[in-house]
């Protein structure tokens, strides 16, 4: 027989469940923020690596440090960029990896979700029944 | 998408039309970067015909201008991206500014595309929807 402290407890269940599902999505979600803002640089960096092997060995390179123009080496400017191209493929693959694992988590809570429903619905048609 | 229940359609378009949105936004910013790239190209050529020495008045602030006289015109400092300026001649910036105006172009219409291919899509399930409505509406 179904008692009432049952069914409260299954509800109970039922928003914890639903509220750790609305976290992973929101995490989900904050994750494609990052990623859309580091795809982003990605691309700006690579026009700008590009255009430097574009240069003549002579040509003269500046980089904007706050309000200030520093003359750089051509040598050092593209191995910055390439540096942070580096670095920024490296945070996206990691991003790609934690995002791949989020998705996965929240298949899985979908699913007990679901079960804790079913259970609910049969409880409550047994007691519907008796 | 005939097989579809109401709702999945609803959603379907939704999306859909959320999509076309995006890829609107998107097109009106690369018009608005093409504009300003023809700007520069514009103004490149208009200073490359001021002979060196020409008074000139140099914006310090919005609204202070200091009198100077041009200096070596067959140099320009170009903005390439992330905080990096390059040094190049006249002609060198001028071709910087056709190159990236066409690398837009060329982006401009790939989205174009892309943009009334979806718009197709969010129409027809607009229709389908339509539809659907209209066959359920007469039986109540």
């Amino acid at each position: 027989m179904a008692s009432p402290a049952a069914v409260r407890e299954l509800q109970r269940d039922l928003e914890n469940k639903a509220n750790d599902l609305s976290k992973i999505q929101k995490d989900i979600a904050k994750n494609h923020q990052v990623r859309k803002k580091y795809t982003i640089q990605l691309g700006e960096n690579e026009l700008v690596l590009k255009e430097l092997e574009l240069l003549k060995e002579d040509a003269n390179v500046y980089k904007l440090i706050g309000p200030v123009l520093v003359k750089q080496d051509l040598a050092e400017a593209n191995a910055n960029v390439r540096k942070r191209i580096e670095y920024i493929s490296a945070e996206l693959k990691r991003l790609d990896a934690i995002v791949q694992d989020l998705e996965e988590k929240q298949n899985s809570k979908r699913e007990a979700v679901l079960k804790v429903q079913q259970r609910m619905q049969a409880l409550q048609a047994g007691k519907a029944k008796a | 998408m005939e097989k579809m229940s109401v709702e999945q359609l609803k959603a379907v378009k939704e999306q859909t039309d959320l999509e076309v949105n995006l890829l609107q936004d998107s097109l009106n910013n690369i018009r608005t970067a093409t504009t300003r790239l023809d700007l520069a190209s514009a103004a490149l050529h208009d200073l490359s015909l001021r002979p060196q020495g020409k008074k000139m008045l140099v914006p310090l602030t919005a609204s202070l201008y200091v009198p100077g006289t041009l200096d070596d015109a067959n140099k320009v400092l170009v903005d390439i991206g992330t905080g990096y300026f390059v040094e190049k001649t006249m002609v060198e910036g001028k071709d910087y500014c056709e190159r990236k105006i066409h690398l837009l172009k060329s982006n401009y219409d790939q989205l174009l595309e892309l943009a009334s291919k979806k718009k197709t899509v969010a129409d027809e399930a607009g229709a389908v929807l339509q539809a659907k409505l209209k066959q359920l509406a007469p039986q109540t």
